[in-house]
């Protein structure tokens, strides 16, 4: 079993959510973030008001899987979560020991 | 039959498929119960005299629920070995599965720990004996109670405190959406306390209002446990609720939460008037050293005619609660009701019942379209923040709310099966309210703000898309509320993209030209975008944990930055207008002239006078010495002559003579009348509660011959006459000003300039505005 996090643009959330449920998976856990790569820490100027961005609101998709559908489910998360624009977030992958549905006591793949 | 029998009869009731909620199934269950640990008391050869066997707590109340724990004190004469009788007792109880909670005292063991423990003392008032020597827990409860009456003065604050402790930690049972029957605020704990408070002989309680409400809570609650099984826990979840209704016999969850709703608002009202009359009667006790209540009773009766503050018109303060004067009549004063609500509220003190009862009985309908006076004290009712609810709550129990606004009826206790909320609609828009009057010194309407963030929803519980059918319930109930056209199409708007925001900030990509230019395609201007802005922010707060944070508070930052940049910046600063007859009127004028004009509802006074130093704060000090608030003021200069016009309102009774309001003017102006001096020797002035802090800003760009400073405050008396004294003080002439005050909420916008007719330079500038606001904070 794998760990997949992305972390994507805000608004992408429901093209990544719909995409995700049209391959099949039926939960993800999502979380406010925040922070800043390539993009991030700089003065932007819009409209004649200059403001300065520090941290940029993103979102973090957790999402746990089985091994085999591992590189599909992330293909999915980047075609859906791509602008083409700085700042689009990052995917990765770890590997998890085992899952333990809480309420039955399921364990393995049956958890998930 | 032999234990196992018994125990097995009582499983049987536990899970007997034709149970039906009621007292009668309790009884049963308590009857079962005692049958059974009889039986074992039997089997462990309880001995006759000398110990007993004394159920506690909801047990010896007989409102044992299917989960309840099982509060058993084995009660034992000094002297007694009784630890294998304990043994013997507890054991075959725990083995069984059911949940005990025991202990082994003596009788004055028990009462020491009774001294010390609140929640002991309150279980053993309603000690009975199940087996063994009765003589024991009568000697027991009696002494119990003789404590307890003979330490209610000290006890009875602590008790009170734990109460809102409880309350803090558990919430609202009425407007929780997944609330705890038992520990939440309104709960089945809270009839135990208060019939605690009831047997300390302090104060009694209604119990007629108690009775009703407690029993449904107590069946909800049994059915609950049987829902659940053992374990049985006592909150009510959103997954609960589809079954124990059924178990009750009613259509669906939504008929069980407003049951649940209704019977705990109740309860909650019981305990407001319940230790409202505690902390009465303990205050006097306090200050006259006895408790007994009939004769404090009787002092209170006495104190009655003394110690009457007015607070507003009809409105006075006795017994540190807000009642009607006497010569109050609801009758022919239909905005009593609401003038009423803002005082108390404003004042941060609660409404006496009989007065709630007054007001919802006798209330005359209000006008169609409502009174300015009506909207404004709606408004300050809200504006005072938290110390609003109390009093919303008051009337709201007697229906008030529905009456006013027949709309709002179906919102009350109205469940929302969402799990981002964490309130019931009608609690839900009151919060959203109280926030937003926390937040009203972002907006130059903070009246709009407040109102719109009460109705925002008020679509909901009715089917349907909320929003669609809010905006065309505004859209008759604004004009209604005496809203003119501008003000209603605004509040429509506030109802129909309450949404808009949130759902952009966080759907779209903000970075794209076009997500801006929808937005501003849809706002109507900077004005509703800076009331939408901060209503998200109140809506957001008043719905749950979960609706709010800095990270969602930060995408909504960066939308609405964005778009006031579409619209060039912040809402315009009005300018003060006049007519053209008022005009040519102040320039025929000669020496100080005023003239008394009444418009519909609103008071105006037309002052001419020549043009002088602080000729603004000393008239508003004139008008704070005659008792007049300043609900409004335009003041303009031409040539060597000022014209001004003000809408004031008499704080009690009638309008001064308008000669007397000349003759101090005119005292004023000539220096004879010291009016700083007057209105220090005044009366202290009201307490009023300030909801948030109050701003003062130089508004860069509104104007190009004058500074314009503009304040944003929570009203109070001589606000005005403060604000532009400091003003004054500062060598700074005060050429136009706009005063405004929207319920308890004030914008005044003044165009400054320095004696030498220019603008104020930067620090002239900043002095002027920590000026002001030193005097209104200081």
């Amino acid at each position: 079993m794998k760990l997949i996090t992305a972390i994507i643009k805000p608004f992408k959330l429901e093209d990544v959510k719909s995409g995700l449920e049209a391959f099949g998976l039926s939960g993800l856990t999502v979380s406010e973030a925040s922070g800043f790569g390539r993009q991030g820490g700089h003065t932007e100027v819009y409209r004649g008001a200059e403001y300065t961005v520090d941290l940029i609101p993103k979102v973090r998709i957790e999402v746990l899987v089985d091994d085999d559908v591992v590189d599909a489910v992330v293909d999915v998360i980047v075609a859906s979560a791509q602008t083409g624009k700085i700042g689009d977030g990052k995917v990765w992958v770890v590997p998890v020991e085992t899952v333990v549905r809480v309420r039955t006591g399921e364990r393995g793949s049956q958890a998930l | 039959m032999t234990a196992v029998d018994l125990f097995n009869e009582r499983v049987r009731l536990l899970t007997a498929p034709d149970w039906q909620a009621g007292e009668s199934a309790r009884a049963q269950l308590t009857a079962a119960t005692d049958r059974w640990v009889s039986a074992l008391a039997e089997f462990a050869q309880f001995p006759p005299e000398g110990v007993a066997l004394v159920a506690v707590g909801g047990y010896g109340r007989g409102d044992l629920a299917p989960g309840s724990d099982l509060d058993l004190l084995l009660l034992h004469a000094p002297g007694h070995d009784v630890s294998a009788l304990a043994d013997a007792m507890w054991y075959p109880i725990w083995d069984s599965g059911t949940r005990l909670d025991h202990s082994v005292r003596t009788v004055a063991q028990a009462r020491r720990l009774a001294a010390t423990d609140l929640r002991v003392m309150l279980g053993l008032l309603d000690a009975r004996t199940v087996v063994g020597d009765d003589s024991l827990t009568l000697a027991l409860r009696s002494s119990a109670l003789s404590d307890w009456r003979s330490l209610a003065r000290d006890r009875l604050p602590q008790l009170k405190e734990a109460s809102e402790q409880r309350a803090k930690q558990f919430g609202d049972l009425a407007h929780l959406l997944e609330p705890d029957l038992k520990d939440s605020s309104g709960g089945i704990r809270d009839v135990v306390v208060l019939r605690a408070v009831a047997a300390s002989w302090v104060a009694d309680i209604p119990h007629g209002l108690l009775a009703a409400p407690h029993e449904h809570l107590l069946n909800v609650r049994d059915a609950l446990h049987r829902s659940e099984g053992r374990g049985a826990s006592d909150r009510l979840t959103l997954q609960d609720q589809p079954v124990v209704a059924q178990l009750m016999g009613m259509a669906d969850a939504d008929e069980l939460s407003r049951g649940v709703s209704s019977a705990a608002r109740a309860v909650h009202y019981a305990g407001e008037v319940t230790w409202n009359r505690v902390d009465r009667v303990i205050r006097l006790a306090r200050a006259t050293g006895s408790i007994s209540s009939k004769s404090t009773a009787r002092r209170l009766e006495g104190s009655r005619a003394s110690g009457r503050t007015p607070l507003a018109e009809g409105v006075v303060v006795q017994d540190g609660e807000v009642v009607l004067s006497r010569d109050a009549d609801p009758r022919t004063d239909p905005v009593l009701v609401l003038r009423a609500a803002a005082a108390a509220a404003q004042a941060a003190l609660s409404l006496a019942p009989h007065a709630v009862q007054r007001l919802a009985n006798e209330s005359a309908p209000m006008p169609t379209p409502w009174p300015l006076e009506a909207r404004d004290n709606l408004v300050s009712l809200l504006g005072a923040g938290r110390n609003a609810l109390p009093v919303w709550e008051a009337l709201d129990q007697v229906n008030v709310w529905g009456t006013l606004i027949p709309e709002w009826e179906v919102l009350r206790s109205a469940p929302q099966r969402n799990a981002l909320h964490t309130y019931t609609v009608d609690r839900h828009l009151v919060e959203a309210a109280i926030e937003a009057s926390l937040l009203a010194r972002q907006v130059r309407r903070p009246d709009l703000l407040i109102i719109g963030a009460l109705l925002h929803d008020v679509g909901k519980a009715r089917g349907g898309d909320h929003t669609e059918i809010g905006i065309e319930i505004v859209q008759q109930l604004a004009p209604r509320m005496g809203f003119d056209e501008a003000d209603s199409a605004v509040l429509v708007d506030m109802v129909r993209h309450h949404l808009l925001l949130p759902d952009v900030a966080t759907r779209r990509d903000l970075d794209d030209p076009q997500t801006i230019a929808f937005v501003a395609d849809h706002v109507a201007d900077a004005q509703t975008l800076e009331l939408l802005a901060t209503l998200t922010r109140a809506d957001s707060l008043a719905t749950g944990p979960a609706a709010w944070s800095d990270w969602k508070g930060q995408l909504i930052d960066t939308l609405v930055q964005r778009v006031r940049a579409n619209f060039g910046g912040q809402p315009a600063i009005a300018e003060p207008t006049f007519s053209n007859e008022e005009l040519a009127w102040a320039g025929d004028a000669h020496d100080v002239d005023v003239v008394l004009e009444q418009r519909d509802t609103a008071t105006r006074l037309v002052i001419s006078t020549p043009d002088s130093v602080g000729l603004m704060s000393k008239t508003a000090g004139v008008l704070s010495l005659q008792r007049l608030a300043v609900r409004a003021a335009s003041t303009r200069t031409s040539g060597d002559r000022v014209l001004a016009v003000w809408t004031v309102q008499p704080a009690f009774g009638d309008l001064p003579p308008i000669e007397r309001v000349r003759e101090d003017l005119r005292r004023a102006l000539d220096g004879s009348l010291d009016v700083e001096k007057a209105l220090a020797q005044r009366d202290s002035e009201q307490r009023k509660v300030s909801a948030a802090p109050p701003t003062v800003q130089v508004v860069s760009g509104a104007s190009e011959r004058s500074t314009v400073l503009e304040v944003r405050a929570h009203d109070a008396p001589g606000l005005l006459y403060r604000v532009t004294a400091a003003i004054t003080a500062q060598q700074v002439d005060i050429g136009q000003a706009l005063v405004s005050t929207l319920g308890s909420e004030v914008v005044d916008v003044f165009y400054l300039r320095s004696a030498t007719g220019e603008p104020l330079g930067e620090n002239h500038a900043k002095a002027v505005q920590e000026a002001v606001l030193r005097a209104l904070t200081g």
